[in-house]
């Protein structure tokens, strides 16, 4: 009787705690797979974590290659670009003889040194310097300068008190004033600028007659410095035609 | 007696469990291989109850070792990548299927048993008014 009863006791005991463990085990069951879902990526398993990554590099591989595709289409336009120049290459051609007709480039050619200096009984003014360029331009020169001061359309002559003359004071006005001996380069074709000076009752004899000291060389290689600065129109805009 | 404790003993470990922090998903998997074999051990154990052959150290060792050699067989399926807890579950479910047939009919006998002695008694105190 007492053996039995011993046996009861330990009968129970372990069963109570096999039930135990196995509710214990059911419940923590249970809520890992209710609270999966909710918890979301904390108690993810590894292998779809693995999965995941797996999806993403793929996808981060495919997106490289569009980029680099996208960077090959970019590089093809670029060489389509420059295939197709020639509209490009005249426009540039055409801003740079623009450039050269303003004044804002350094021009070399054959052309004419006409000096004109000051005498103890005569000075050189303004309207002879004036009446000379109008002759050269007259003559065809392509480009004019006076002591290296280049005439643009927008050279202005000033004289103060028939003393003192200035070129492109809107340039610069403390290196636009000049003084004798004045070299007045023009570049054109040498024999139409030295005959439109040197023609009768022309340039010279009027400086001679007057008592003016002027003289010319004729050179097959003046150099005519550009225009100052790049000039910038404040007040004057393009007018569209 | 044993009845209670088994009650007792599932109501307090489902409120120990509640209480208890949730395992990771990764180890889940193993729980739940381990909580099958031990659902498979205690249908064994009811059905050898019935058969009057039910021994302690069996149905502990089978409760506890068969969940521990399920969750190793899990992880060993998992390192060789193969899924062994498959065969695992086929083998515990078909079992706790057979064992639950032979409760099923071991009861369904019980009460047919039962429902022939009332006829039985009826019929016998019929014949005795009569």
């Amino acid at each position: 009787m007492n053996k039995k009863k011993k046996v009861n006791i330990g009968l129970i005991v372990s069963i109570a705690i096999t039930s135990f463990v196995l509710g214990l085990t059911m419940v923590i069951q249970f809520k890992t797979v209710t609270e999966t879902d909710i918890t979301g990526m904390e108690v993810m398993s590894e292998a779809s974590l693995r999965k995941s990554y797996d999806k993403y590099k793929e996808e981060y591989d495919y997106y490289t290659q569009e980029i680099d595709k996208t960077a090959q289409r970019i590089e093809e336009f670029q060489n389509e670009i420059n295939e197709n120049n020639d509209i490009s290459e005249l426009l540039s051609r055409e801003v740079s003889e623009a450039k050269t007709i303003a004044g804002y480039t350094d021009v070399t050619g054959q052309g004419i040194e006409v000096t004109l200096k000051d005498t103890d009984n005569k000075q050189i003014t303004v309207e002879d310097i004036l009446s000379l360029i109008d002759e050269l331009k007259l003559a065809g020169a392509e480009a004019i300068s006076i002591n290296n001061q280049r005439i643009v359309a927008l050279t202005d002559f000033s004289s103060v008190n028939y003393k003192f003359i200035y070129v492109n004071t809107a340039n610069d006005l403390i290196t636009s004033r000049i003084s004798s001996p004045y070299v007045i380069k023009a570049i054109g074709n040498q024999k139409y600028l030295e005959s439109s000076i040197n023609i009768k009752y022309g340039f010279l004899d009027n400086m001679k007659n007057s008592g003016k000291d002027a003289s010319y060389i004729l050179n097959d290689n003046v150099m005519i410095p550009k225009y100052g600065d790049m000039t910038e129109y404040k007040y004057a805009s393009e007018i569209d035609e | 007696m044993v009845y209670i404790a088994i009650i007792i003993g599932c109501l307090v470990g489902a409120l120990v469990g509640l209480n208890a922090p949730i395992v990771s998903y990764t180890y889940s998997n193993y729980l739940a291989i381990a909580i099958i074999a031990a659902l498979d051990s205690v249908f064994g154990g009811v059905v050898a109850t019935i058969k009057k052959n039910f021994d302690l150290k069996i149905f502990l060792t089978g409760f506890f070792g068969n969940a521990i050699l399920s969750i190793l067989l899990a992880i060993l399926g998992e390192k060789l990548n193969v899924d062994i807890y498959l065969a695992a579950i086929i083998v515990f479910v078909g079992r706790m299927f057979t064992n639950l047939a032979i409760i099923r009919r071991y009861y369904l006998e019980k009460w047919t048993n039962m429902v022939e002695k009332r006829k039985n008694k009826k019929e016998d105190k019929k014949e005795t008014k009569e």
